[in-house]
């Protein structure tokens, strides 16, 4: 009775089987190499322009700060020109003392793309609640 | 020779198809999961840097511009002359109404090209833009 059952004992696999476990493992690791990128991408909501007629006599004008991008380094807020780096300086205080908070950007043509994101998310951080882009 | 057959009788001889199986459930669901965030071309887009980020979980159309001009609404390229009917008949489609259209572009375009793809974004009919940003990680001091 002894013998046969130790022999098939000796056959049997007693270890446990890691190749299903590696194997999704591996899968679930490249998967989210490859979703990383693209969980990673976000985006900024830009509101449209209302027309100025928009406002009529009896509404209060809407107060909105205006940002100019002149140059790839030169931001024009209200009526100053600083350095983009300034731009939190000068920019914060206005926003915190703005009971709206909206931001009217407008942008130079020959701007790149992430200058004007860049201006966008700096605004945004500050705690601009409504972004507006405006065309020239 | 009993023994012996009794024993080849217990060993399992068939191909264990669990592991195969696991791994394509795995993938289904993954695809599943993943498949409503695949509307971007696969066009080659350095996306501008942010700290902020909103509406990132939120389904949308996408127009991508590349560096190099090449242009595409979701996954489908189009030339400029194509862009706005192609984003009427994309916007016309059931539930698309009010879908934040996001503007994926290049940071080295210039803002001319993004201000007249916005336009044009208004013209085709979206209500809501937004443009596309690469979450900034910054280093914790």
């Amino acid at each position: 009775m002894k013998r046969p059952r130790r022999e098939r004992g000796a056959e049997g696999i007693f270890d446990v089987n890691m190749t299903p476990l590696i194997d999704v493992s591996l899968v679930l690791v490249v998967i989210l190499m490859v979703a990383t990128p693209m969980a990673l991408q976000s985006s900024i909501a830009l509101g449209t322009a209302r027309p100025a007629g928009h406002q009529g006599a009896h509404e209060q004008p809407l107060e909105r700060i205006k940002i100019a991008v002149l140059s790839d380094d030169s931001v024009q807020v209200g009526r100053e020109i600083v350095s983009r780096a300034d731009l939190p300086r000068v920019l914060g205080p206005l926003l915190s003392s703005s009971a709206s908070r909206e931001v009217v950007v407008r942008c130079a043509d020959g701007v790149a793309h992430g200058v004007f994101v860049d201006v966008l998310d700096q605004a945004r951080a500050l705690g601009a609640s409504r972004l507006t882009v405006v065309g020239h | 020779m009993r023994r012996r057959s009794a024993a080849h009788s217990d060993l399992i001889t068939r191909v264990n198809v669990t592991p195969i199986i696991d791994v394509a459930l795995v993938l289904v669901t993954i695809l599943l999961v993943t498949a409503p965030m695949l509307t971007a071309a696969d066009l080659p887009v350095n996306l501008p840097q942010a700290r902020t980020r909103e509406a990132d979980d939120e389904r949308n159309v996408s127009i991508t511009r590349t560096v190099g001009g090449e242009l595409a609404v979701d996954r489908q390229h189009v030339v400029w002359a194509d862009l706005r009917p192609t984003l009427q008949s994309v916007l016309a489609r059931a539930g698309n109404q009010d879908v934040l259209v996001v503007v994926r572009a290049d940071s080295g375009v210039p803002y001319g090209e993004i201000r007249a793809l916005l336009a044009e974004a208004r013209a085709a009919g979206a209500q809501r833009l937004a443009v596309a940003t690469r979450q900034r990680i910054e280093a914790q001091p």
